[in-house]
């Protein structure tokens, strides 16, 4: 449905479903050991691992659950770990203002996608209404 | 007229010449058909094995070639990677932190600040504070020529992650170079506390310990009916 | 009873409540957390809350506002809460994502982090005295 042109080549780690809260929380220590494996400092681990949270809380909250892709392939020139999430959720209505500073929606979010977004090397958003959003993000190692 | 051919053998020494020739492609150099008869055929034997003479040498020349480029590349990949390695120490040597006073870090930094380097300080001086448990740290610019945007942005991001970690970080040694800068880039350092001189930096930070300790002294004032309150 | 059950110790030493927080919290347990929190310190009538989370590698926005949004309610109700041992990349990733909790106290370790409880309750003392 979405499609988020790919301008690289990988190698898939890891397929998971997030349909629980507790889903969030083992998910993103996943992501915390691959990029601990890809050799990645403290600080990138602790980065990407919030960024992740932050996605896959959004896919909890707003669209009841999702699918994660765990990557890792060659982008511009860097290694990268890789993180597509997609969900089949209401979608993004404004995704400008979805994307900056300070908003939040009903549920007293905020920060999440534009925060996410600050702790990564690449980000990559698609959403259409009542189909779905995938947010794409990287980070180099 | 017919031709005559003085061959002995034939059969059989064609098929020697087959085994000779299997055995050198598959490698084994050693293999010489080395006939001892006299004949019109013995010509080819001996062609074949000079053959076999001079692919030895010329695999022997190869396989010592392409030994020398294998050490070279392993001496170049061993260069690099001192290279890399002494690049990461020179970012490490570049920030030291030390501890000057009782609970008082200072960071001297020299030179031009990029975002990887100051990256790479910010780390090393929040890590240093978790380490030695010092409430002060100082990080001092004066020898900073000028700051951009982005080196401006990480400065902000250091001292407020030192406050999120239970420290305090004062910026000393701004130059009006880099005063007029961050100005003009529109940055708040409203809510850093920044100091002329690593001297103004050293007083104030002393005057916090003092202070620190007095405080700490009144909790042994005892208070009557403190209960009640 | 598996990690996400396990609860998060709430301890009372003299006027004070110490709470390390030594798992990686779900939300829902992050809520708990902070209500059985406010609730201990009615009960207790604590006058200040150390919570440890030293062990902690990762704090998100969530997590983040539970934390900050702890010691304003705490406020109002007359504690204090000091935020004890974040770690350095922790710490990195909140301002990066926008959380700088102003307003939110904090301490490299529990020593000091107890040092800076008893320097408030005694300077609220004298000025009360």
């Amino acid at each position: 449905m979405l499609d988020i042109t790919c301008d690289f080549k990988s190698e898939l780690l890891g397929k998971f479903a997030i349909e629980t809260e507790y889903d969030i929380v083992t998910v993103r220590q996943t992501i915390r050991q691959f990029a601990k494996d890809a050799g990645m400092g403290i600080v990138d681990q602790t980065r990407i691992t919030t960024a992740v949270s932050e996605l896959f809380r959004n896919m909890y909250n707003y669209a009841g659950g999702g699918k994660v892709f765990i990557e890792s392939g060659d982008v511009e020139g860097h290694h990268a770990l890789i993180v597509t999430c997609i969900d089949h959720g209401p979608g993004i209505e404004n995704l400008d203002l979805a994307m900056s500073d300070g908003y939040t929606s009903g549920m007293g979010m905020g920060y999440g996608l534009p925060g996410a977004k600050r702790l990564v090397d690449r980000f990559e958003i698609q959403s259409k209404l009542n189909e779905g959003t995938t947010v794409r993000i990287m980070k180099w190692k | 007229m017919k031709e005559s051919f003085n061959v002995k053998n034939l059969k059989n020494r064609i098929d020697r010449i087959e085994d000779i020739l299997a055995s050198v492609a598959a490698g084994d150099m050693e293999a010489r058909i080395g006939s001892d008869i006299e004949d019109d055929f013995s010509g080819i034997e001996a062609a074949i094995d000079l053959l076999i003479n001079d692919l030895t040498d010329e695999l022997r020349e190869r396989a010592k070639v392409q030994k020398e480029l294998e050490s070279r590349l392993s001496k170049i990949q061993e260069q690099q990677k001192t290279i890399l390695q002494q690049q990461e120490d020179l970012l490490e040597l570049s920030s030291p932190v030390s501890k000057v006073w009782d609970n008082i870090l200072i960071l001297p930094v020299i030179g031009t600040l990029d975002s990887q380097r100051t990256q790479v300080m910010m780390e090393n001086l929040l890590q240093k504070i978790v380490d030695t448990g010092c409430t002060i740290s100082i990080l001092d610019i004066t020898g900073v020529p000028t700051v951009d945007t982005q080196v401006a942005n990480h400065l902000l991001k250091t001292v407020t992650a030192a406050r999120l970690l239970g420290a305090e970080c004062i910026i000393s040694g701004i130059s009006p170079a880099i005063a007029q800068t961050i100005v003009h880039l529109g940055i708040d350092l409203s809510a850093i506390r920044t100091k002329a001189t690593l001297q103004d930096a050293m007083i104030y930070s002393m005057k916090q310990n003092k202070r620190s300790e007095e405080v700490k002294a009144l909790a042994n004032i005892s208070f009557p009916n403190e209960n009640e309150g | 009873m598996n990690q996400y059950e396990k609860r998060i110790p709430i301890i009372k030493i003299h006027d004070y409540l110490i709470v390390p927080i030594q798992v990686d919290m779900h939300d829902k347990q992050a809520i708990q957390l902070q209500s059985q929190i406010l609730e201990e310190i009615a009960r207790t009538r604590a006058k200040g809350v150390l919570i440890d989370i030293s062990v902690l590698e990762m704090v998100d926005s969530f997590i983040g506002r539970m934390l900050s949004g702890m010691a304003s309610m705490a406020a109002i109700m007359d504690t204090s809460v000091v935020i004890v041992g974040m770690q350095p990349a922790v710490a990195i990733t909140l301002v990066e994502l926008g959380l700088e909790m102003p307003g939110v106290d904090t301490a490299l370790n529990m020593e000091k982090g107890m040092e800076m409880l008893e320097r408030k309750l005694n300077t609220r003392k004298i000025d009360t005295y």
